[in-house]
């Protein structure tokens, strides 16, 4: 195996908890107030899998990047704090309300910035709108190759190989760097930051970038540049179920509302 | 040259204290926890009383962390058909000051943001394995094998100190001197809550201790209900020597028996319940031999800095207190010279009230978990209660022959009964 100086880019979206994401009765929306923030799942798999090529090619060089409001800085030095060299949150009021389509470009304007890359990783989708659109809209806008649902990647004599997850199988794909790749959750047990490594994290900060920085017209971003337009949306509603106790000396009443609801049938009828 | 000037272990009201007045005076600090985010694994009934807070963060009472102010304060003695309790409401608690009901996840993370906002390094998401000692000092703390050095450790790590123990700074607690606390937020409608508990307007509160005097099993045990803006924060106390002694009885057992209470349900009725937690209690005061040593302090729930006497429960006022006075003990200290033997903050902590109520309380537990506060007196009470205020067309008695004639119905207890009112007379 032949070392190299790899630049790897991973994406990743802070996210709801899931686990503690409600839906409003009323509108129907997320309550996204009441859940506290984490990385998305499949993010951190695609920032593990960045740190195992890291770990393998000790040259290589990580930046993490996330389009978000400045409470996602958060997200970023907790990548930092597990081993990822850099990290840029690229902020502002402009790209508020953005779909898949101007996120897409917001993050490969920000990769285009970065200048050299040789692998973009990203996770398969986010658990709070589930397209998983971003990562393989970003490899349009790029022109560069990509891979989705994969599991494990390595590096071997400068080619990028990518493992997928399919149907009836596991495909391994080859490709020339630059490409992208998407990281299938809990596809990998992502690794823990020391005390040390948090602090280290800390003091080395992240960096914050603008839609100046970048380099696009306010139009193309945010509410703007989104084509996608939700009309509405249903909340399933739960039925009410009705309860009645029975004790056992009132079996036989216990099956005759059973079959007065239909719900049993006497084998002798 | 160390690192940090200081490291304070856990976020809780005591270590994030500490660590605003610490990082507000220009103090290099670095406030660890092991939640992320920080203090979300903290647990309390949920009321912050006295203004301590007021020390470290001066507009603390504007903030929207907190629920309800308390304007009704109850004290109740339940058996399994009688309720016998005191309602004190009090306009009073205008110049009185009572306390605020919090949400402790949200309470917790809003004071470390505090803390960082100050200046300090907030850390959280990571378990700090101990203190790192060297030659009997405390260095600094040690997590994953590496140790990040500090002039000074501040340690706040809540009842179950397990830092203290590993450290070989605490010994592990006794049963009778810790017990389970385990609660349910329930969410109701603020307007339900505000005529529920007869509350004048949606900011006003209701908090009141429980003795459960009608448990299965007879197991001792306390309990809390508190107002917060739209659920109701409702737990017990349970003592852990009881749990251990009845293994059929388990902690959600005794919650449960105590939501279903024909006096308590109505309370709750329709609410879902949103979260539940557990946590370990101090009980009995003071629970290390020093508050301090050669580079540490000890402050809150890791030094038993909790106060319980059946009318009131409270500890996040100590925990501040504590936090903020192991701070100032550090700050009288840096910059003139090695010393940082802490002798200080022992000495300041005797001034203030966290100490002076440690000892004059000290014992105090042996009353609040007798026999006699939670089975002999609530079944008095309820035998007296009956006999005044039933009518059944007989002459009818003086009071103290009605006490005299239920407490004779008690007899087995008598010794008890004597010993334990001695006790509460003298410790209460």
């Amino acid at each position: 195996m032949i070392e190299m100086a790899l630049e790897i880019i991973v994406m990743i979206k802070q996210v709801p908890d899931s686990s503690e994401v409600v839906i409003d009765p009323v509108t129907f929306t997320l309550n996204r107030g009441a859940a506290r923030n984490v990385i998305n799942p499949a993010d951190e798999n695609a920032v593990e899998q960045a740190l195992r090529i890291k770990d393998q090619n000790p040259d290589t060089h990580i930046t993490v990047i996330t389009m978000g409001p400045p409470f996602a800085e958060s997200a970023l030095l907790d990548c930092m704090a597990r081993g990822v060299d850099r990290g840029i949150l690229v902020t502002d009021r402009a790209f508020a309300g953005a779909d898949t389509y101007p996120t897409g470009l917001t993050l490969a304007a920000t990769i285009t910035k970065i200048g050299k890359f040789d692998i973009i990783f990203a996770g398969e989708e986010s658990t709070d709108s589930s397209t998983g659109h971003v990562g393989p809209g970003v490899a349009e806008f790029l022109g560069i190759e990509q891979a989705s649902y994969t599991s494990n990647s390595w590096v071997e004599d400068g080619k990028v190989y990518a493992e997928r997850q399919l149907e009836d199988g596991v495909e391994t794909v080859r490709m020339e760097p630059p490409c992208l790749i998407t990281v299938l959750t809990n596809s990998n047990i992502p690794r823990n930051a020391t005390l040390r490594m948090k602090i280290d994290a800390m003091k080395r900060g992240i960096e914050t970038w603008t839609l100046n920085d970048i380099g696009l017209k306010p139009e193309w971003v945010g509410l703007k540049g989104s084509p996608t337009i939700v009309k509405s949306m249903k909340s399933i509603q739960e039925k009410k179920r009705e309860g009645k106790k029975f004790t056992p000396d009132q079996m036989d009443d216990f099956v005759n509302e059973l079959v007065s609801k239909g719900i049993l049938k006497l084998g002798d009828e | 040259m160390s690192e940090f000037d200081v490291i304070v272990v856990g976020a809780g009201p005591a270590g994030a204290s500490a660590a605003i007045r610490l990082a507000s005076n220009k103090v290099n600090v670095l406030l660890v926890d092991r939640a992320d985010p920080p203090g979300s694994k903290n647990v309390s009934g949920g009321v912050l009383w006295g203004d301590s807070l007021g020390q470290v963060i001066p507009d603390w009472e504007k903030s929207n962390m907190l629920e309800r102010y308390v304007e009704a304060k109850g004290v109740t003695f339940l058996t399994k058909d009688s309720k016998i309790s005191i309602d004190f409401r009090s306009k009073k608690f205008g110049e009185y000051k009572s306390g605020y009901t919090v949400l402790r996840t949200k309470f917790d993370a809003w004071l470390a943001k505090k803390a960082k906002d100050a200046g300090a390094m907030v850390a959280s998401g990571v378990t700090v394995d101990k203190i790192a000692m060297k030659d009997g000092k405390a260095i600094g703390v040690e997590q994953a094998g590496e140790t990040i050095t500090s002039d000074a450790v501040i340690l706040a790590e809540g009842a179950n100190s397990r830092i203290a123990y590993d450290s070989g700074l605490k010994k592990k607690p006794t049963d009778e001197k810790i017990a389970l606390g385990v609660k349910e937020v329930i969410k109701l409608p603020e307007k339900t809550i505000t005529e529920r508990f007869n509350l004048t307007s949606p900011k006003m509160g209701f908090a009141s201790e429980y003795v459960l005097g009608f448990l299965d099993g007879g197991v001792k045990a306390g309990g809390f209900l508190y107002t917060n803006k739209e659920s109701i924060s409702i737990g017990a106390v349970i003592s852990m020597g009881d749990l251990r002694k009845n293994n059929q009885t388990y902690s959600f057992n005794v919650i449960e028996q105590f939501k279903d209470h024909p006096f308590i349900a109505p309370l709750i009725q329709d609410g879902r319940v949103e979260e539940y937690s557990a946590h370990l209690v101090p009980e009995g005061g003071m629970s290390v031999d020093s508050v301090y040593g050669n580079g540490y302090m000890i402050a809150g729930d890791t030094a038993g800095f909790t106060f319980s006497n059946g009318l009131v429960l409270q500890g996040m006022n100590y925990a501040i207190v504590s936090g903020i006075v192991a701070a100032d003990s550090f700050m009288e200290k840096k910059g003139k010279g090695p010393d940082m033997n802490f002798a200080n903050y022992g000495e300041n902590l005797a001034k203030t009230f966290v100490m002076k109520d440690m000892k004059n309380f000290s014992g105090i537990d042996r009353v609040t978990w007798s026999e006699t506060i939670h089975n002999t007196i609530p079944a008095i009470a309820e035998d007296a209660m009956l006999n005044i205020f039933s009518e059944d067309g007989n002459p009818k008695k003086h009071l103290s022959q009605i006490v005299l004639s239920s407490a004779l119905k008690h007899k087995d207890k008598r010794k008890d009964l004597a010993v334990d009112l001695y006790r509460m007379i003298r410790r209460l």
